[in-house]
């Protein structure tokens, strides 16, 4: 059984020492796409700030690997585009991490790391156009991969897929699921669009604030998980058996904790 | 607009202002270079608060040394700038968590009590009154030359610091969180980014007036991010820029007989226009 690279435990996310969600317990192991989905408003974006140690928790711990290194997509709507950088700077500042700014050579030197990145984000042929300038894929990729230029264990990406169109957002989460394959990453995606998380996650953790319900765990056991089809409707195991074929119904739901 | 004296005029007499020259230079240089984080970072309304709040330093320490005599002679007008300056970073510093309407209030607090506190004992100081005009209306004509060795040493510190940490400072400008999640001492760069804001800006308006401090930290930055394709390359038209200003705004006073700072400031202005113009026309021609 591999060591979990991110363990939630009890973790009580809220703001002002207010919690907003039921206290979520998930262990994140290698290679696992975790898809955190619900509808907007619901705490996705604070549950992955609480994760990351951006916003202090409430209640309970988030423990992590010793050694773990976690690359970080945050919303794009959090970044000023009117900075001027080409995709290629943007990647390039991916490679700067703790105190190595320290050193000017530092990201010379990571040279390697940053054309890999590149290459499996299929980014080497935009690296001199203004990143303001790039469609909202391209400037997906961009951030996928300076998020991967460190050389993560654990990919966190906040919505990535928000203000794509049908076409781009499968191209972007084919691409996601490629690179954890090729590099055996964890991934923790955030998304508004149950489908299309459902469509490339191996674990799912779906919240409800407005019923205080928290489902989580393997893909297929959410897809049945009894409810499911109440709280989020029943495309969710369509999307599940397309990729699985059909889903037993379960004698016991791994699923129902909370 | 007729010209009241000639180049000529400007070059022959270029031995007696030649300091007053450079400090503008240098101080465009270095806030052309820092103002990059400024304007990107919309710390516009922070340096226009401090420019005035270092304003009111000044004159404070002016009115300690006339009114309370010997006792004061270590209130120098740049401790006193500094002083303030940092003290209301600190303030800044503390409200940042806090909404933006907050911060904004309290920007707008700091930049009123600057002005009115200047003006108020600006009055009252009879003996340095052209010193207190310099610094309201920026008009420094001279400038005596340990000020202007003082702008250079310190300007060469700031920028050597900016030289080596930038990576560091545009980080945490450009995206916060995520040099968090990188484990990057998000606190120590920013601090550190805002005191040498905070000083070159009182430093300036110390030597310059708070106009021309205020014009070299916003103007240059925002033509040279319409132009340049990264940030390094937009510090480096920024610094470009700034001296440009600091020494064409100098020459337009001299030969139109305008005061110093607002030509400075003017000039500033006239450059980004100029800048928003080519970045349209090399977009049109893309």
């Amino acid at each position: 059984m591999p060591e979990p690279l991110l363990k939630l435990d009890q973790l009580h996310v809220g703001y002002l020492g207010k919690g907003i969600l039921p206290p979520v317990s998930i262990d994140v192991k290698p290679g696992e796409l975790w898809g955190i989905a619900g509808s907007n408003g619901c705490g996705k974006s604070t549950l992955l700030k609480t994760m990351l140690g951006l916003l202090p928790a409430i209640g309970g711990a988030v423990q992590r690997k010793e050694g773990l290194g976690i690359g970080y997509v945050p919303q794009r709507m959090s970044l000023d585009l009117s900075m001027p950088a080409r995709a290629i700077d943007v990647v390039r500042g991916g490679a700067v991490g703790g105190w190595s700014f320290l050193n000017p050579t530092f990201v010379s030197r990571e040279k390697e790391s940053i054309e890999r990145a590149m290459e499996q984000t299929r980014t080497f042929d935009i690296a001199r156009q203004q990143l303001a300038e790039l469609s909202e894929g391209q400037k997906q990729r961009v951030l996928m991969a300076r998020a991967l230029v460190s050389n993560p264990n654990l990919l966190v990406l906040d919505e990535p897929t928000s203000a794509m169109d049908n076409p781009t957002e499968t191209e972007m989460l084919t691409l996601l699921d490629e690179l954890r394959q090729e590099r055996n990453l964890s991934v923790i995606l955030v998304s508004h669009n149950l489908m299309g998380m459902a469509s490339v996650a191996t674990h799912g953790l779906l919240l409800d604030r407005e019923h205080q319900l928290i489902i989580d765990g393997d893909i297929r056991d959410v897809a049945v998980h009894h409810e499911v089809h109440e709280h989020f409707g029943r495309l969710l195991r369509v999307v599940v058996e397309e990729r699985f074929g059909p889903l037993a119904e379960p004698e016991e739901c791994h699923a129902c904790d909370h | 607009m007729p010209a009241t004296t000639s180049l000529e005029a400007f070059w022959a007499a270029w031995p007696l202002f030649e300091d007053s020259v450079l400090t503008g230079v240098c101080a465009g240089v270095l806030l052309g270079v820092l103002g990059v984080y400024i304007v990107l970072g919309r710390m516009v309304f922070l340096t226009a608060a401090l420019s005035q709040v270092a304003g009111f330093g000044v004159t404070l320490a002016f009115a300690a040394q006339i009114y309370l005599g010997a006792g004061a002679l270590l209130a120098s007008p740049s401790l006193g700038a500094s002083v303030l300056s940092l003290a209301c970073l600190f303030l800044i510093w503390n409200n940042q968590e806090r909404e933006r309407a907050r911060r904004d209030s309290m920007l707008g607090l700091i930049f009123l009590v600057g002005s009115a506190g200047t003006l108020m004992v600006g009055s009252k100081i009879v003996q340095e009154l052209h010193d207190v005009q310099t610094l309201l209306f920026g008009s420094s004509v001279a400038v005596l030359p340990e000020d202007f060795r003082l702008v250079v040493v310190f300007g060469i510190c700031v920028l050597g610091l900016h030289l080596w940490w930038w990576r560091g400072f545009v980080e945490v400008t450009y995206d916060q969180d995520t040099a968090m999640v990188r484990l990057m001492p998000v606190n120590v760069l920013k601090l550190v980014l805002m005191v040498t804001i905070a000083l070159s800006v009182s430093l300036c308006t110390r030597v310059l007036g708070a106009l021309p401090a205020f014009a070299f930290s916003v103007f240059p930055a925002m033509g040279a991010v319409l132009l340049a394709s990264n940030i390094p390359r937009a510090m480096g038209m920024a610094a470009a820029i700034g001296g440009a200003c600091g020494f064409l705004g100098y020459l337009f006073a001299f030969v139109y007989d305008f005061p110093v700072g607002p030509s400075q400031a003017m000039v500033g202005a006239v450059l980004w226009a100029g800048t928003a113009i080519v970045s349209k026309i090399v977009a049109q021609l893309r």
